[in-house]
C-alpha cells in the first residue's frame, strides 16, 4: 500500500465516522463531542494523578508495596479490558478487510490500522496514560533506575491488547453462525456477570464466618488489643509461592519488574520487557493469520478436520395450535410464539443474565445468612424486594415490546388481528418467565429470612402484579418510544437522542412504577402500629385488591393501546424493522 | 355504471388509487399515482430502481402510510384502520425485507400465520405440509429461519402469503434469489390462484417473467405512473422490454456513454 491509499483508507474510516455522526443528528455529535472530550480529560488526568503519585506519594514506600500496588492496577486494568470484549465483538471492524479483499491494497496494513484503532477503547484511554504516568513519576521519585517499567508497562499494554485483538477474532470466526454467535454473545456477558459476582459471594461468605464463629479463645487483653492493628501495618513478607507466581505468570511481570527495580536489580524488568512483547508479537502474529484466514476462507487449523455441517434442529412438540384458557385464540396463538420466539433468542437470555446475578445474591443470603440477623419488621420488604428485582432484567423486554421483532414486526402489521391480542400476547409470553424467576427468588429469600407465611402468599400475588402494572406502562413505551435492538445483542441501534433519553428516563423510573406493590407491606406496618391488625394480614388482603383492582386496569387499558398500536403501527415499523449498518 | 348507489365498476378494481403520493424529506418516492388494477388479473408493476414500486406496495398494504391520496384495496378505503384491518384478511403479501420471525422454525411461522388468518388448526396443518412441499422446504421445516439462507427466506415468506388462500396477492420481487424449480412451480402457482379468481399485483426486474405471466402492466419512473395498459397492448405494437425502454430508459440509455470506452 502505497501513501496515497494509506491516505485513502484513513480518509474512508474519517468518512465513515462523520456520516455516522451526522446521521445522529446535532445533538448526537455534540453528545460524542462531549463523551470524546471527557475521555480526552480522563486519560490526560490519570497521566497527571498517576505522575504525582509515583513522584510524591510512593517514593518512600517498599518494593513489596510496589508490587501490591501494580498487581491492583493491572487487575483493575483487565476487569475493564474483559468489558470490553462484551461490547467489542458486537462491533465491526474499524475497516471491513471483506469489503477489501478485491481492491489491490495491502491487507496486512489495513490488519495493522484495525489493530491500532482497537486501542480506542475505554479501558486503554482511561488506564494507559495513568499507567504511563504513574511509571514516570516512580522513575522521578524513585530514580531513573524506574525508567525501565516504562517499556515493560509499553509491551504488557501491547500484550494484552494484542490478545485481545486475537481473541476476539477468534469468537468472530466462531460467530459465523449466527446462532451460535448470539450464543457466544450471552455467553459471555452471563460469565462476566457470574465473575463480577465473586467478590460479592466470598464477601457474604467470610463476613458472615466471621460475624458467627464462636469466640472460644479468651478475650485478649486491651493491650494485646492494642497491638493488633499495629500488626497488621508491619509490612509482611510475600510468601514464596506468591513470588514464583510473580515471575511466572505474564500478567504479574509489571508488578514483579517495579519491586525488583525498586530493589535496584534492573534484570527481571529487562527479561519481563522481552517477554511480554514476545508474547505480544505472537498474538498479533496469530490473529493476522486467523483474520485473513477467515476472510479468504482458508483452513482455520492444520489439525482441524472436516466436520459435518451442523444445523439446529428443533425438535417440535405442537405447532403452536393450542388455546390458552380464558384467553382469545388469536391472542393464544400469538402467546405461544412470541414464547417460542423469546426462548430461542439469545437477546433475552443476556436481558435475564441480570437476574442471575441476583439470583447469586439471594441465593449466597440463603446459604450463609441466618434468619435470626434480620429484622422481622424488614422480612416483608425483602420478600416485595425480591419480586421488583424479578423485573429489573426484564426492563427492556417489557418496555420495548417490538424492538427484538426486528424485521418480523412487519408480520405483525400484516396480520388482520386485533391489536389488543398482538400486546396481550406479547405480555403472556413473559408472564411465565416473569413468573419462574420471581418465584425462585421468593423461594431463596423464604429460606433466607424466613417471612411468615402469609407475607409469602401476599407476596406471591404481588407478583402478577408488579408485571400487570409494569405491562401496562410497557405496553404505552412500546408504543410510543420503540427503538431497535440489535441482532444478538441488548444494544438499542441508531436511536434518536429523545429516544435515548426517553429510555434512559423510563428505566430510572422502573422502581417507582413499583412503588405501589411496597405500599402493600408499609399498609400491614402502619395498620399494626396503630393496632388494628396484624400487618401480615393486611399486607395479604391488600395484596389481593391490588392485584384485583390492576387486572381490571389492564383488562381496560388493552383496547385503548391496542387502538394506538394500530395508529401508530407503520411508525413503530419504521423504527424497529429499519436495517443500520 | 352505477346500481343506487354502488358503483359497480369501482367493485371490479381491486387496487384503486387516486393521487398517492409519498414524499421522505425532501424526497417525494410516489408522486400522484393513479393506479387501477382489476380484478382477477395478474398485474406487473414495473420501473427501474428507486423509481417507487416498493413504497407503492409498502403503502397499499399498510406497511406505509401515505403522504397525501386516497386508496381503495378489494373496494374498502383502506385509510379506515378497521376496514384496513379486515381487507387484511383478504390479502397475501411478501413484502422487499422479509417478514420473519428470526427465532421460529419455517413450520411454526407457516402455522403462527395460518392461526393468525383464523383458518382452522387442521387446514393449517394440511396447507403447510403442502407449501412446504411446493417450496422444497419439507426437510427444513425445523430449522430456524435465522438459519435459512435468502432463497429459502423468500420462499418461506411466499408460502406464508399463499397460505390464507388471498383474494389478492402482494410480490415484491417474488423470484428474486428463488431456485429455477421452484420458480416454475411458483408461476404455476400464481397462474392457479388468477384462474380461481385471485388478483396477483407483483414488482419484477426480470422483463421475461412479467411478458410471461402478467395479464396487465403498469410502469412507473421517478414516482410516477407513465404507462398502463394490459399485456396484449403491448404485444401489439412490439415486446416489453421495448415499451419499458421507450418510457424509462431510452434517454438513459442514449446519456450514458463512458468517454474511455468510445472509439
Amino acid at each position: 500500500m502505497d501513501t496515497d491509499q494509506l491516505r485513502t483508507i484513513l480518509w474512508l474510516r474519517w468518512r465513515l465516522s462523520r456520516n455516522q455522526w451526522a446521521r445522529a443528528g446535532g445533538l448526537g455529535a455534540v453528545l460524542t463531542l462531549i463523551v470524546v472530550a471527557l475521555g480526552l480529560v480522563a486519560g490526560a488526568g490519570g497521566a497527571l494523578a498517576g505522575l504525582l503519585a509515583g513522584g510524591l506519594a510512593l517514593p518512600k514506600v517498599p518494593p513489596t508495596m510496589l508490587l501490591a500496588i501494580w498487581d491492583a492496577v493491572i487487575v483493575v486494568f483487565l476487569f475493564f479490558c474483559m468489558m470490553s470484549i462484551v461490547s467489542e465483538i458486537q462491533r465491526s471492524e474499524t475497516i471491513d478487510i471483506g469489503r477489501m479483499l478485491h481492491l489491490p491494497i495491502s491487507l496486512r496494513q489495513i490488519f495493522v490500522i484495525n489493530y491500532l484503532a482497537s486501542h480506542l477503547s475505554v479501558s486503554v484511554i482511561l488506564f494507559v496514560p495513568g499507567m504511563f504516568g504513574l511509571a514516570l513519576g516512580l522513575a522521578l521519585g524513585k530514580g531513573l533506575v524506574m525508567l525501565w517499567l516504562l517499556p515493560l508497562v509499553i509491551g504488557f499494554v501491547f500484550m494484552i491488547t494484542a490478545w485481545i485483538y486475537c481473541l476476539r477474532g477468534w469468537l468472530v470466526t466462531l460467530m459465523i453462525n449466527p446462532r451460535r454467535r448470539r450464543a457466544i454473545i450471552a455467553g459471555v456477558t452471563v460469565g462476566f456477570i457470574l465473575l463480577t459476582q465473586l467478590p460479592n459471594l466470598l464477601v457474604q461468605l467470610t463476613s458472615d464466618r466471621g460475624r458467627h464463629r464462636p469466640r472460644t479463645v479468651p478475650s485478649a487483653s486491651s493491650e494485646e488489643q492494642d497491638q493488633i492493628p499495629s500488626q497488621g501495618k508491619r509490612e509482611r513478607p510475600i510468601p514464596p509461592l506468591m513470588l514464583t507466581a510473580h515471575k511466572v505468570v505474564p500478567f504479574l511481570w509489571v508488578g514483579n519488574g517495579a519491586m525488583t527495580l525498586a530493589a535496584g536489580d534492573v534484570r527481571p524488568a529487562i527479561l519481563a520487557t522481552l517477554g511480554v512483547f514476545a508474547i505480544g508479537t505472537l498474538g498479533l502474529g496469530r490473529a493476522y493469520r486467523s483474520t485473513i484466514r477467515f476472510y479468504q476462507g482458508g483452513e482455520t487449523s492444520k489439525k482441524t478436520r472436516p466436520k459435518a455441517k451442523t444445523t439446529v434442529v428443533v425438535r417440535v412438540r405442537d405447532d403452536g395450535d393450542g388455546r390458552l384458557p380464558g384467553i382469545p385464540q388469536e391472542a393464544s396463538t400469538l402467546a405461544r410464539a412470541f414464547f417460542r420466539s423469546l426462548k430461542r433468542a439469545p437477546e433475552v437470555k443476556m436481558a435475564l443474565g441480570m437476574n442471575l446475578m441476583w439470583l447469586v445474591m439471594f441465593g449466597g443470603m440463603a446459604l450463609f445468612k441466618r434468619s435470626s440477623t434480620t429484622p422481622d419488621i424488614a422480612k416483608p420488604f425483602m420478600a416485595t424486594g425480591a419480586v421488583a428485582v424479578t423485573f429489573f432484567g426484564m426492563s427492556q423486554l417489557l418496555f420495548n415490546l417490538f424492538g427484538f421483532d426486528r424485521g418480523g414486526f412487519r408480520t405483525l402489521v400484516l396480520l388482520p388481528t386485533r391489536r389488543e391480542w398482538i400486546l396481550l400476547g406479547k405480555n403472556l409470553a413473559l408472564f411465565p418467565i416473569a413468573a419462574a424467576i420471581g418465584l425462585v427468588l421468593l423461594a431463596l429469600v423464604t429460606i433466607a429470612v424466613h417471612p411468615p407465611t402469609m407475607v409469602v402468599v401476599a407476596t406471591i400475588l404481588q407478583l402478577p402484579a408488579a408485571f400487570l402494572l409494569l405491562s401496562m406502562m410497557g405496553n404505552l413505551l412500546s408504543v410510543l418510544v420503540p427503538y431497535r435492538v440489535a441482532p444478538g445483542s441488548m444494544k438499542p441501534t441508531k436511536t434518536r437522542t429523545t429516544t435515548t433519553f426517553l429510555i434512559v428516563l423510563s428505566h430510572l423510573l422502573f422502581p417507582v412504577t413499583l412503588a405501589p406493590i411496597f405500599l402493600m407491606p408499609l399498609l400491614g406496618l402502619l395498620f399494626e402500629w396503630a393496632g388494628w391488625a396484624s400487618a401480615a394480614t393486611v399486607n395479604l388482603i391488600a395484596s389481593a385488591m391490588l392485584l384485583a383492582a390492576l387486572v381490571l386496569c389492564y383488562r381496560f387499558s388493552l383496547p385503548a393501546l391496542g387502538d394506538l398500536l394500530e395508529r401508530r403501527e407503520r411508525q413503530v415499523l419504521d423504527v424497529v424493522a429499519r436495517e443500520v449498518e | 355504471m352505477f346500481l343506487g348507489d354502488v358503483d359497480l365498476s369501482r367493485m371490479e378494481l381491486a387496487i384503486e388509487t387516486s393521487g398517492l403520493t409519498r414524499r421522505f424529506g425532501d424526497l417525494t418516492a410516489v408522486d400522484g399515482l393513479d393506479l387501477h388494477v382489476r380484478t382477477g388479473t395478474f398485474y406487473g408493476f414495473l420501473g427501474p430502481n428507486g423509481a417507487g414500486k416498493s413504497t407503492t406496495i409498502k403503502m397499499l398494504t399498510g406497511l406505509l402510510a401515505p403522504t397525501s391520496g386516497s386508496m381503495r384495496v378489494l373496494g374498502e378505503d383502506t385509510s379506515d384502520l378497521r376496514r384496513a384491518r379486515e381487507v387484511k384478511r383478504r390479502i397475501g403479501v411478501v413484502p422487499e425485507d422479509l417478514a420473519l420471525f428470526d427465532n421460529l422454525t419455517g413450520r411454526e411461522y407457516l402455522t403462527f400465520v395460518g392461526r393468525m388468518y383464523q383458518l382452522p388448526a387442521a387446514m393449517v396443518r394440511q396447507r403447510c405440509d403442502e407449501l412446504l412441499a411446493m417450496m422444497t422446504l419439507a426437510h427444513e421445516d425445523a430449522k430456524l429461519t435465522v438459519e435459512y439462507s435468502h432463497g429459502m427466506k423468500k420462499k418461506l415468506a411466499l408460502a406464508a402469503a399463499l397460505i390464507p388462500n388471498p383474494d389478492l396477492l402482494f410480490l415484491d420481487e417474488p423470484f428474486e434469489g428463488v431456485d429455477a424449480i421452484s420458480s416454475a412451480v411458483l408461476r404455476d402457482t400464481l397462474r392457479q390462484c388468477v384462474r380461481r379468481g385471485a388478483t396477483v399485483f407483483l414488482t419484477s426486474h426480470v422483463l421475461e417473467i412479467v411478458e410471461k405471466l402478467c395479464t396487465d402492466v403498469g410502469i412507473i419512473a421517478q414516482g410516477r405512473l407513465v404507462h398502463q395498459s394490459t399485456m396484449d397492448e403491448i404485444r401489439d405494437r412490439g415486446s416489453l422490454e421495448q415499451r419499458f425502454l421507450e418510457v424509462v430508459g431510452s434517454d438513459h440509455i442514449e446519456r450514458q456513454k463512458l468517454s474511455w470506452l468510445e472509439g
